[in-house]
């Protein structure tokens, strides 16, 4: 549920920095790109969806995406993504309680720009 | 004593002081007694359908022989067709010697054919440029040009040779050889700085070694490979710097792959950077964290605090360098840091180590470069020349060998067509190793003819085309900024490159489904002929590579 909520958090965070944030405008630009952000068993997630300057988003971890990153669990995704450290991303990565489907550059950008927002 | 052709006697330089074996070109007037010369000294002549392919042959004859690479180019559109090779060996830091032709002197000014000032063209993509104007000093010329080419940081030279001096008979006495061939001399760091990087390296947790070209030339597999062992350290070699330990050393991790790579550049703390330059393609250095300590080791000390300072410099010839740091450095076991990055870095590439195993239609890219390495083995030469196709070959590739996977269009230059004249030259500097080029079929287009060549001199490449009907980088990069909609100049059509090949004389395989690309290889391989192994794969996939250069240039 701290994951979910967490999700719908961000997704509200971007959506402003999307009107707002001129440095988040740059850097989403013109890409088409649907990230998703779920746990394995697909039961909680959020698809955030990046076309051509907008933003939108739909709820649940069934969507299709160009690239996902995949929590083995709603706690470890609450509290690594909530940490905001690449540090802890890398150990969950190595802890196989983190993979990425598709390109993990997508992934990347998508992180950059919430660094971006939250800096 | 006898007379000799002073043409001659470039050729009687290259065989009798450098030992020169192998030389690259397309023939022509201005230097035709330079060509009887090569006759003359029985230098092997590989003379291509076009000039920048000479360059490029002798420029990666050099990387796959560790001395500099010959070319020669008849004056004008010889010389012009030639600069693209020369300008990508000069971004490459590889010694290659230009030998060029020119317009009469007594023709100066006079409107001759193909007058123009060549010297002033090439000098900004060439360590030193000159024209010889006496016969008698073509010996001394050629030394100085040896020595230019392959002395402290590596490039690219060129030499004017014009009819008035190849053209006249000399004494042989008045042109005396150099008693030595050209050499190197030894450049030492200084001890305060080994023993600060000593200091770094023994108290790093999370260290990470990167090679590049420097480690290449220096040939310190001995020594690269006694302190990355005694240090513990995972490494990954790029550039012409891969292979000089195998790629499937127990502390390599290529299998990481070049995401992987990034995954672990962003939790490191000492990085310790061999023969690399920190360009565009590590951000100009931004991709280091800032609380990283660096190391960096190069022969060129101007490199040493570019992009980013480093907190110890060390100057010299790596292979120098690393015996002397040596003794210095503690034995250390990072077991524990290998496999973390190593399981990090597979988390990241999950999708990508999947796509390699399962078939799939249309066929992915990476799963054709996992069926080349399942063919073809670690005991090859690979030569990988694309865009996307770079990324996917560069990361999907292994091998033993030194210099085993280059990226010819990942250089700085990103010279694309460069895949065949490097397959092409690993194939005559070591014929005993199967070569595979791995060619995306927009690159392909630049050399092709040089298939002739091969048919010619009969020199047995397989060249893959990882067929997807467009400049796929290019193609996916606008779909990105610009908008799939509104693509420029960005596709291909679907091309029988392999009847092409046939035509001139090569054997060609089609392929189109995952089932044919095994038995397509094997037989390509075994014709004993140059072969290319058309492949069509799936137009929609793209590299992590594409948005990296997108991002490159994006400016608001």
């Amino acid at each position: 549920m701290k994951l979910s909520l967490l999700l719908f958090i961000l997704y509200r965070k971007l959506k402003r920095a999307v009107r707002v944030n001129r440095d988040y405008r740059s850097h989403i630009g013109m890409v088409r790109l649907k990230i998703l952000i779920k746990t394995a068993n697909g039961k909680r997630g959020r698809l955030f969806i990046f076309d051509r300057g907008t933003l939108s988003t739909r709820t649940g971890g069934g969507h299709q995406s160009d690239a996902a990153l995949v929590w083995s669990d709603a706690s470890t995704g609450f509290r690594v993504m909530a940490s905001g450290s690449d540090e802890e991303s890398f150990r969950a990565a190595a802890e196989g309680k983190l993979r990425v489907e598709g390109m993990a550059y997508y992934i990347q950008w998508f992180t950059d720009g919430i660094k971006l927002v939250m800096k | 004593m006898a007379d000799i052709k002073a043409g001659h006697l470039v050729a009687k330089y290259l065989k009798e002081v450098e030992k020169i074996d192998t030389v690259f070109g397309i023939s022509g007037g201005h230097i035709e007694s330079m060509l009887d010369g090569f006759t003359e000294y029985s230098i092997r002549t590989i003379d291509v359908r076009h000039e920048q392919a000479a360059a490029m042959m002798a420029h990666a004859y050099s990387v796959y022989t560790g001395r500099p690479g010959v070319c020669f180019l008849t004056a004008g559109p010889g010389f012009t067709n030639g600069l693209t090779g020369i300008a990508n060996a000069y971004m490459d830091n590889v010694p290659l010697v230009v030998l060029c032709g020119r317009h009469p002197l007594r023709d100066d000014l006079k409107g001759a054919l193909q007058e123009m000032n060549q010297i002033d063209m090439v000098k900004p993509i060439t360590k030193w440029a000159a024209t010889c104007y006496d016969a008698r000093r073509i010996p001394e010329y050629m030394a100085i040009a040896f020595r230019n080419a392959a002395t402290g940081r590596p490039g690219p030279v060129f030499l004017e040779l014009p009819p008035d001096i190849l053209n006249i008979t000399i004494p042989m006495e008045s042109a005396p050889m150099p008693a030595k061939a050209t050499r190197n001399y030894a450049v030492v760091p200084a001890d305060e700085e080994l023993t600060a990087a000593a200091d770094i390296i023994n108290n790093a947790k999370q260290p990470l070694f990167l090679g590049g070209t420097g480690v290449g030339f220096s040939s310190c597999s001995d020594c690269l490979g006694a302190f990355v062992e005694k240090t513990g350290i995972p490494f990954m070699l790029l550039n012409y710097g891969r292979g000089e330990l195998p790629d499937t050393h127990p502390l390599s991790i290529w299998d990481c792959g070049n995401v992987g790579l990034l995954v672990t550049l962003g939790q490191a703390d000492v990085i310790v950077a061999a023969g690399l330059r920190f360009n565009w393609l590590f951000m100009s250095g931004d991709v280091i964290p800032a609380a990283a300590k660096v190391v960096r080791i190069d022969i060129d000390p101007r490199e040493i605090d570019r992009n980013r300072k480093a907190d110890a410099g060390l100057v010299g010839d790596i292979g120098s360098v690393l015996g002397r740091l040596l003794p210095l450095v503690e034995k250390k076991d990072r077991g524990e840091w290998v496999r973390t990055l190593r399981a990090a870095s597979y988390s990241f590439i999950d999708s990508e180590l999947k796509a390699r195993l399962m078939a799939s239609d249309p066929i992915h890219p990476i799963r054709l470069v996992a069926k080349i390495q399942e063919v073809v083995g670690e005991d090859a030469l690979y030569v990988v020349d694309g865009g996307d196709t770079s990324y996917f070959g560069q990361v999907g590739l292994f091998t033993k060998q030194k210099a085993g996977v280059i990226g010819s269009a990942s250089g700085l230059l990103g010279c694309l067509g460069t895949g065949i004249p490097f397959g092409i030259a690993a194939k005559l500097a070591r014929p005993d190793t199967p070569v595979v080029v791995l060619n995306g079929d927009g690159s392909f287009g630049f050399n092709s003819m040089e298939f002739d060549t091969m048919v010619r001199h009969n020199i047995p490449v397989v060249v893959v085309v990882n067929n997807d009907c467009a400049w796929g980088m290019i193609k996916h990069s606008q779909e990105m900024s610009i908008g799939g909609e509104r693509l420029q100049c960005a596709e291909l059509g679907t091309r029988r490159y392999d009847l092409m090949v046939e035509g001139l004389g090569g054997h060609g395989e089609f392929v189109t489904k995952d089932e044919e690309i095994v038995p397509a290889l094997r037989r390509a391989l075994a014709s004993g002929k140059p072969a290319c192994v058309n492949v069509m794969t799936d137009p929609t996939v793209t590299s992590p590579a594409t948005p990296l250069f997108y991002q490159s240039l994006k400016m608001e």
